[in-house]
This record gives structure tokens, C-alpha cells and sequence, in this order.
């Protein structure tokens, strides 16, 4: 049994290596990000990327415009109206699924409504 | 027995009788790893959200979802599950056998869920007025409608469970039964890393929101993979190291296929609840108002089951605390169940754990 023990396991011995290794990358990052100067450096490059990606975005949209494509405003426009369609549609939908439950008797089909807790149903019947 | 195994078991059977069925385990897990492997990258992810639905509303980013019956006698009160704003709601329907919703079927409950599409651009004035005033009733209206029943039962996860807490606290009057909510933050300053990242000093959520519009994807991914930036390296590790194993590759890939589809946030929504829970932390202070009204969770009289995890990065425990505290309810009751933010509502753990306390304590309060 003590020679089993003894004999290394290269796959436990691997996973054991990960286990650490993300145990300590994690740790030292969660403190290394826990900083303020990493508050600062992450906004600043996140609102610098959010800002060259709207510049890039007005330059692709003058460019759409000139080959007499639609703007991306004008497809939210469309878009827009859609949903007021689709909004529509369901009101539509509702009221017409309304009018048949009330025409049909009105109770909502599926499984009777009647299903005890077992804890209850063990209660009853003691 | 191949013959590198034979000659390795010869050698050392001195030192262990078990080391030539280990290295044969060792040589057959490896074929199966680099076997499965194709098959991993040639074949697509596994299909989720499979239980029978129906889609009884949707208005741009809502969707209410009706799962069909799958017990002959069910409870009187209807369950609306609410999910997270940040992710899509088929951790709730994983697969069967791994399937809360299919769990709370079989268990005899009429289940509804909110679900959330992307928001689209011209959703991006979207607020938490809008999520607690106006989505949350009117489905809890068309639940109300669709099953015949005056009362409904409101269960949230993470996000979804704090919007269902500030829709509990302002319809007090109104036709809630039950609340029960997993992993929902409620006092803020415990939410250690996002409250240094969004820093007031340095993160200019104006300019961000005024910028994008909707909050792209990429960027609430980021914020959740950075919490544990080792963590997605080394499950691929482990991943690999357990390609043999079907159970884990299929586990794996639903997890990680929920985990990345992550979904934009409506601009003012996001500058909402950054300038008031994370700055502010108002909703734990009792100083949130939505169109005037204070949300107050004192006025939560209804009983309240939450469900936190021990080990959660993302909602820690002590952000999670408060909840129970807070409510007014006199039928209250907080589990601390071991796990993390996911795998306390989804997978095996959850499935022995959660799962079957919810039950229990919802089968009590749905008749």
C-alpha cells in the first residue's frame, strides 16, 4: 500500500500544477487589479478605445452615405417602426386570444390546479 | 494490453502492482483525448433550452416564455422566473436531467420565465423604471391572464433577482405570493472588484453610455473574466485533460457556451444602476426612488426564500447578505449552499443542492 502511495502520478500530480497555478495567478491579479492606479489605467483605456471606435464609426457612416447607403440612424429609424408593428401585432394577438378563451368558457386548459405539498399529502393521510 | 504497457508493468512491479493498468489508462485516455478532440472542434455545441415552451409576449427585449406541463396535477400558484439582464435565460433549461425548469415541471409547477433579447439600439434609453414598472407587471399580468390565477410567485437570479426585489417592494398591495431570489446583491460596497473598477474617479459612465448607446457584450464578458483571470485558461487545461470524458466535454461546452453569450445592457439602464447601486448603493440605503417612489424592502411582506452561494466571486456573500434582513416578511429564509454564482442554480451540484430546497419550501406556499 505504501509503495502504491509512493509511486507518482504524472496526471494528479499535472492537475495539482494547474490547481496552483490558477489559484496564484488568480490571487496576485485580484490584488494587482484591486488598485487604483489599475482603475485609472483600465477607464482611461476603455474610454480611449470607446472613443477611436465612435470616430471610426462616423468615418465608415460618411463613407456608407457617399455610396447612397442607408445610415445606421435611418435603419434604427426602420427599425423603430418594426417594433411598433411587432407592438401592435401582439396587442392584436392578445385581445383576439381574449375573445377566444371568453367564447370557449374562459378557464385556461392544462392540468387541474389541485397538487398538494408530499409533506401535506403525507399529513392527510396519517 | 499493448506492449509499451506490458514492458512498464514488468518493470515496476516491485514498486506498484497497479502501474501497468495505470499506464494503460494513461495510453487509452490519450487516444480518446486526441479522438474526442477532433470530434470536439468538428461538431457544434450542444443544443440547450430544449423543454417544450411557448412564447406567450415579447416587446424588444422581453420575452415571457410559458414551459408546458409536464406533471398531470400542478401547484395553484404559477412560478415567473426572472432572469439576469446580463445573460440569456437558458441556464434555467440546460439540458434534460440538467434542467431547472424541467426539475420544477416534473415537480408539479406551472413555470414562466422572463428571458431578454439583445437590446436593441433603439432600446438604449431603457431603465430601471422600465424593468421594475413596467416589464415586471405586465408579465406578471399576462401570468396572471394565461394560468387563470390571481396569485404568482416571483423568483430572480443575480440581477433578475434584484429588479424582482424592487418590483416586490413597490406592489406590495399587488399579486405577488411568494419571492424567492438566488445570489441577488444587495448592499453594493461588498461587490469589492466592480466597486474599484467603477471608481467614480475614473470611470466616466457618461461618456461611455453617451458614446455606445447599448453596452456592447465584449465589455460586461471582460468585466466577469477578469474577476478570475486565470480561470479560463485552466478549465481548457482541465477540459483537455478530461476530453475522454463525454460526461465533462458536454458540461463543459454548455457552461462555456452560456458564460460567453453574453448580452449588451441598455445604456441608461447600465448608467442607472452604476450611479445608483454602485456609487450610491442606494437601493441598500433605502434612498432609490423609480418615478418618484422610495424602494423601500420593508415593505416586502410576502415570504422570501434566498439561495447564496459560498464561493461566489461575482456576488459575494456578504453583498448577497442584507436581502433577508431587509425584507419585512416574518416568513423568511436564507440557505448558503457551497458552490458558485452558476453552479448553484445549474449542473450537478445544483441538482442536489438548490433544486430540491426550493422545491421544498415553494411546494409549502403554492397551494
Amino acid at each position: 500500500m505504501a509503495e502504491q502511495q509512493s509511486t507518482p502520478d504524472p496526471v494528479a500530480a499535472f492537475r495539482e500544477l494547474v490547481t496552483q497555478w490558477e489559484k496564484g495567478l488568480n490571487e496576485f491579479a485580484s490584488k494587482a487589479m484591486n488598485s487604483d492606479e489599475f482603475a485609472r489605467v483600465m477607464n482611461k483605456a476603455t474610454t480611449t478605445t470607446t472613443t477611436m471606435q465612435q470616430q471610426l464609426g462616423e468615418l465608415i457612416g460618411r463613407y456608407l452615405s457617399s455610396l447612397n447607403l442607408p445610415t445606421r440612424t435611418e435603419m434604427v429609424n426602420i427599425g423603430e417602426r418594426l417594433q411598433a408593428i411587432e407592438t401592435s401585432l401582439h396587442r392584436i394577438t392578445a385581445q383576439l386570444d381574449k375573445l377566444g378563451a371568453s367564447t370557449s368558457g374562459g378557464a385556461p386548459a392544462g392540468p387541474p390546479r389541485t397538487k398538494r405539498p408530499p409533506s401535506a399529502e403525507q399529513g392527510g393521510s396519517a | 494490453m499493448n506492449a509499451a504497457s506490458a514492458t512498464a508493468t514488468k518493470e515496476g512491479a516491485g514498486a506498484d502492482p497497479n502501474l501497468g493498468a495505470r499506464i494503460q489508462a494513461l495510453v487509452e485516455r490519450t487516444i480518446q483525448r486526441n479522438i474526442k478532440g477532433l470530434e470536439y472542434i468538428a461538431t457544434p455545441a450542444p443544443v440547450m433550452g430544449t423543454t417544450p415552451k411557448d412564447l406567450i409576449y415579447s416587446r424588444g427585449t422581453l420575452n415571457l416564455y410559458h414551459y408546458r406541463p409536464l406533471a398531470d396535477e400542478i401547484y395553484r400558484v404559477p412560478l415567473l422566473l426572472v432572469m439576469a439582464t446580463t445573460n440569456k435565460g437558458y441556464i434555467f433549461d440546460l439540458a434534460p436531467g440538467q434542467s431547472l425548469v424541467e426539475y420544477l415541471l416534473k415537480q408539479g409547477y406551472d413555470v414562466y420565465v422572463i428571458d431578454w433579447n439583445p437590446p436593441r439600439a433603439d432600446e438604449k434609453n431603457l431603465t430601471l423604471e422600465t424593468y421594475v414598472l413596467d416589464f415586471i407587471p405586465e408579465c406578471v399580468r399576462r401570468v396572471q391572464e394565461d394560468s387563470g390565477e390571481e396569485d404568482v410567485t416571483v423568483v430572480g437570479y443575480c440581477m433578475g433577482g434584484v429588479l424582482s426585489v424592487m418590483y416586490a417592494a413597490l406592489h406590495n398591495d399587488g399579486p405577488i405570493k411568494n419571492l424567492a431570489c438566488f445570489t441577488t446583491p444587495i448592499d453594493y460596497r461588498h461587490m469589492t472588484m466592480f466597486q474599484r473598477w467603477s471608481d467614480r474617479r475614473y470611470f466616466e459612465v457618461d461618456r461611455l453610455v453617451d458614446t455606445l448607446g447599448n453596452i456592447p457584450p465584449e465589455l460586461i464578458f471582460t468585466s466577469f473574466e477578469m474577476l478570475r483571470p486565470a480561470t479560463r485558461i485552466a478549465g481548457q487545461v482541465q477540459l483537455w485533460e478530461n476530453m475522454w470524458n463525454d460526461d465533462f466535454v458536454k458540461s463543459y461546452r454548455m457552461f462555456d457556451r452560456w458564460s460567453t453569450d453574453t448580452l449588451p445592457l441598455a445604456g441608461e439602464y447600465f448608467r442607472q444602476t452604476t450611479k445608483e447601486l454602485m456609487w450610491e448603493n442606494s437601493l441598500y440605503h433605502g434612498t432609490l426612488a423609480l418615478n418618484g417612489r422610495r424602494v423601500d424592502m420593508g415593505n416586502i411582506k410576502v415570504p422570501l426564500f434566498h439561495a447564496v452561494a459560498q464561493h461566489d466571486h461575482i456576488v459575494p456573500y456578504d453583498a448577497a447578505k442584507p436581502l433577508v434582513a431587509s425584507v419585512g416578511s416574518e416568513d423568511k429564509k436564507e440557505i448558503v449552499l457551497k458552490g458558485g454564482h452558476v453552479s448553484v442554480v445549474a449542473g450537478p451540484n445544483a441538482v442536489k443542492r438548490l433544486w430540491p430546497a426550493l422545491d421544498q419550501w415553494l411546494g409549502e406556499r403554492s397551494v
